[in-house]
């Protein structure tokens, strides 16, 4: 890990001369490729640094954090890249494989079916389509509209209303959809886990008893603030308070 | 006959409990030896005796030091009770049998007991332990055990005294004898805290040999032989064996007959217990640098490994056999761990050992047998089984490595049995894999926090059709309100449909110019038409409706226009024409047609430009 932080260190100079991202990534992935994790990590890292952001930079962040052994920031990563690009296959599959490699096994509270529907359905198109299908059905209930107003024929006119009709529907559906992953992708309240084994209280006091303990990777959701104490919320519903600087925020 | 001593001296000490019992009723503690002086090498009792304890008797007893004396056992307790004139009385003994084992004067210092909350304390006693036995037996004539040590005798023998951790040590225990033993038994087998000892099997009838110790031939049996392992480092102690023997006296001679006569020819017979003295042995911890699958295994050891099948299917068990053969400590020999491919299922192996117990040496193999369930097909590779030793002729850890273990797993039909191993099913799908590769395609980077919903850009995508919507709406509202006012409407659209039927009013003259002498069967068609285009461009222009209209207010329409008279007077003449050409079409040829044409083409084009022209 320190070697890595080392090789971060070094490639910060290079990232402070503003350097196309696109270029950038190119010798990161070549770096990976060529088995240089530390190289290939410090490249990416520059990317952010530089202030820009994908799906797939974060993703292939991951994986590199992945192979140099630090399962919970490539976790970390990975959740990043979920916000930006949830319907990617890849991802899930190596945000499950990470999830395996992880000392806590928690197993979520049950929910309802239809909020499995819903999840499958929020994150099976990029917010770019997303966006894009919302713009679709905008102008779609616009010329819709047009046609209403415009129609010569009484049946042109009467397609027209029911076309806009839909359109307005479906314009309402994806402007909810996009609604919510604008709000998720913006959320400030999931973080990872980062030190390997973390004791949560049960107040935010470094002398309250000890509600059970945690080990870096797993995902939480912080839910409230005192100082320097956050409470957590973990997916089978336990709750307690840790030190802020043992998490880093998705 | 330490029994009878014991006897001997309880009923000395009842005798005078019950003689002193007045005088004390307070409780007493005492100690006292069952003979003084003592013989090196000879056992003593030690008795301490509580008495007139009452019902709660003693707590809390503590021996002396006894450090200079072998304990052979105890200490003891035993507890005699006795009514006397009706009251009871009750006394405890706590006896300790030891062995003197240098000449001196020893002093036995107090035992202590706690009674109703005072600590009692024993007198002390000063031992004389004498060299000369014969001096010490002077107490117990009959006893011949001082002359039995000397001619019998118990050894334990080890092979070395230091030896390496894991190292074999052969241990024997030699009866040495000068006279006839007639019989034995162990009575006590001794104890090898840190060893694993293995007994080596030794001949049922013991084979006697000769050996001379201190210028004195003795026979010498091995009674019993033992290999021992140090299991753990330092100094470690063999506790000695007790065997009990009978042996036969010699007869001593008599210079008297009749002593001679009375005596039983073959002597008498003797028990003695014959005690071998503890060994210590040192033992060296292995040196450091042990490979990381080092279990404790020492010696010489050769392993081969053995699959039953090298095709199966899945969920279907192969068994996986690893012998390790060789000369060491066998039994502490721990199975190898298996590297499996991750899909396999294992059971902790089934372990078999032969050890070989004649010789000197102890050898044996040891086999693992290992059950394994392959859940998934394919070419499957178990990494070499390996197992590391201490060897100790070379000094050095050795490490076995078997060849790699290659097995073809096929399809098979049995069903998945239930895995054992804990860990969800997902989790064992996923065991096998390995993450995805990077992304290599161009990746799409925006700036933090910079997407397409918030860009100016989108936001101007969004206004286009709006703009577009819009623009139809105004359009479109404009049209309604056109619609909506009719006279506008028709004043418009008059000189375009009055063009329309002049169109029709010329095809008819082509038509006409073109078969000869057909005039007068078109001709009222063709007048028809450009009398319609005249005055529907009329009816419209000044919005006079159809059913209303004639040619006189048409003209009044006109002139108050301000419609030059000329072309009023044209119109007129022209719509007479047309009157005339329709009800008698003989009288008209294509010429006339063509000029009626043209005339109406002059006032239509002349009347837009003077009524548009207010």
């Amino acid at each position: 890990m320190n070697r890595v932080l080392l090789a971060v260190l070094l490639c910060l100079p290079a990232a402070l001369s503003a350097q196309a991202p696109e270029q950038l990534f190119a010798e990161g992935n070549q770096a990976y490729q060529q088995g240089d994790l530390g190289k290939a990590l410090g490249l990416y890292e520059s990317i952010l640094h530089n202030g820009y952001v994908a799906g797939d930079l974060y993703y292939n962040l991951g994986n590199a954090y992945y192979r140099s052994g630090n399962i919970a920031r490539a976790i970390l990563n990975y959740e990043r890249a979920r916000r930006l690009m949830p319907d990617d296959e890849d991802l899930r599959h190596n945000l499950q494989l990470a999830g395996t490699m992880i000392t806590d096994k928690i197993e979520p509270a049950p929910r309802l079916f239809l909020w499995d529907w819903w999840q499958g359905l929020k994150d099976s198109f990029s917010l770019l389509t997303i966006t894009w299908i919302c713009y679709g059905c905008f102008v779609l209930f616009l010329g819709a509209f047009c046609v209403v107003l415009l129609g010569r024929t009484y049946l042109l006119r009467t397609a027209g209303l029911w076309c806009a009709g839909v359109a307005v529907l479906l314009l309402a559906c994806t402007l909810l959809l996009m609604y919510v992953r604008v709000a998720e992708l913006h959320r400030t309240d999931e973080a990872v886990v980062m030190t390997g084994v973390v004791t949560v209280k049960n107040s935010p006091d470094e002398k309250s008893s000890d509600a059970f303990v945690l080990h870096a990777g797993i995902r939480v959701q912080l839910i409230d603030r005192v100082g320097s104490w956050v409470k957590i919320h973990i997916a089978d519903g336990k709750v307690g308070w840790i030190q802020e600087n043992g998490v880093e925020r998705i | 006959m330490a029994g009878f001593h014991r006897l001997r001296y309880a009923l000395a000490f009842l005798v005078l409990t019950g003689t002193f019992r007045a005088a004390a009723q307070d409780p007493s503690f005492q100690a006292s030896v069952d003979r003084n002086p003592v013989g090196v090498g000879e056992e003593l009792t030690i008795s301490f005796t509580l008495a007139n304890a009452g019902t709660g008797g003693g707590k809390n007893f503590k021996l002396p030091d006894l450090s200079r004396f072998r304990t052979l056992s105890g200490p003891n307790q035993s507890t005699s009770m006795q009514f006397m004139n009706g009251a009871m009385s009750s006394s405890v003994t706590y006896s300790c049998m030891v062995q003197a084992r240098d000449a001196g004067k020893y002093s036995i210092g107090p035992a202590t007991i706690d009674v109703g909350g005072k600590t009692l304390r024993t007198n002390p006693i000063v031992l004389d332990v004498v060299k000369n036995p014969q001096r010490a037996q002077q107490s117990a004539p009959d006893n011949a055990g001082g002359q039995i040590a000397e001619n019998v005798f118990l050894r334990a023998i080890v092979s070395k005294t230091h030896v390496m951790q894991g190292e074999q040590i052969n241990l024997s225990f030699k009866l040495y004898t000068r006279l006839t033993v007639m019989n034995y038994a162990v009575e006590k087998t001794p104890t090898m805290t840190g060893f694993w000892g293995e007994d080596v099997e030794t001949p049922k009838d013991v084979q006697l040999s000769t050996e001379t110790v201190n210028g004195k031939q003795y026979r010498v049996g091995i009674i019993k032989r033992t290999a021992l392992f140090p299991t753990q480092s330092g100094s470690l102690e063999i506790s000695p064996m007790t065997l009990q023997t009978q042996i036969q006296m010699p007869a001593p001679r008599s210079v008297d007959p009749f002593d001679a006569f009375f005596r039983d020819p073959f002597g008498r017979t003797t028990n003695y217990a014959a005690r071998s003295e503890p060994v210590k042995v040192m033992v060296d911890p292995l040196p450091g640098g042990a490979p990381p699958d080092f279990k404790g295994a020492v010696g010489q050891f050769a392993m081969s490994t053995s699959v039953d099948k090298k095709t199966t299917r899945t969920n279907e068990p192969v068994s996986l056999k690893v012998t390790v053969s060789g000369t060491g400590n066998i039994k502490l020999l721990e199975a190898p761990a298996l590297e499996l491919p991750a899909d396999f299922e294992q059971y902790s192996p089934k372990v078999q050992e032969i050890i070989n117990r004649q010789g000197e040496r102890i050898t044996g193999s040891k086999v693992f047998e290992y059950l394994l369930i392959p859940r998934y097909p394919g070419m499957k590779v178990i990494k070499p089984v390996t197992f590391s030793y201490f060897d100790l002729n070379r000094r050095e850890y050795i490490r076995l490595r078997s060849p790699e273990i290659e097995l073809n797993v096929e399809q098979g039909t049995a069903p998945a049995v239930p895995l054992v191993a804990g860990g969800g099913r997902e989790d064992v799908r996923l065991l096998n894999q390995d993450i995805r590769f990077i992304k290599v395609r161009p990746a799409a980077f925006v700036r933090q926090g910079e997407y397409l919903y918030n860009s100016s850009g989108f936001v101007l995508l969004l206004l286009l059709p709006l703009a577009g919507a819009a623009g139809a709406y105004v359009y479109a509202s404009n049209r309604r309100a056109a619609l909506s006012d009719v006279a506008g409407y028709r004043n418009r659209r008059a000189i375009g449909e009055a063009r329309k039927r002049l169109k029709t009013g010329e095809r008819l003259l082509r038509e006409t110019g073109a078969k000869a002498g057909g005039a007068s069967k078109s001709a009222p068609r063709f007048f028809s038409e450009t009398a319609g285009a005249l005055w529907q461009y009329l009816g419209d222009k000044l919005g006079i409706p159809q059913a209303e209209f004639s040619v006189e207010r048409a003209a009044g329409a006109l002139a108050d226009a301000g419609t030059p008279a000329p072309l009023v007077q044209a119109l007129r003449t022209l719509l007479e024409t047309c009157d005339m050409a329709r009800f008698a079409p003989t009288s008209v040829d294509r010429p006339a047609m063509q000029r009626a044409y043209e005339e109406a083409s002059r006032i239509i084009v002349e009347l837009e430009r003077t009524l548009n022209a207010q």
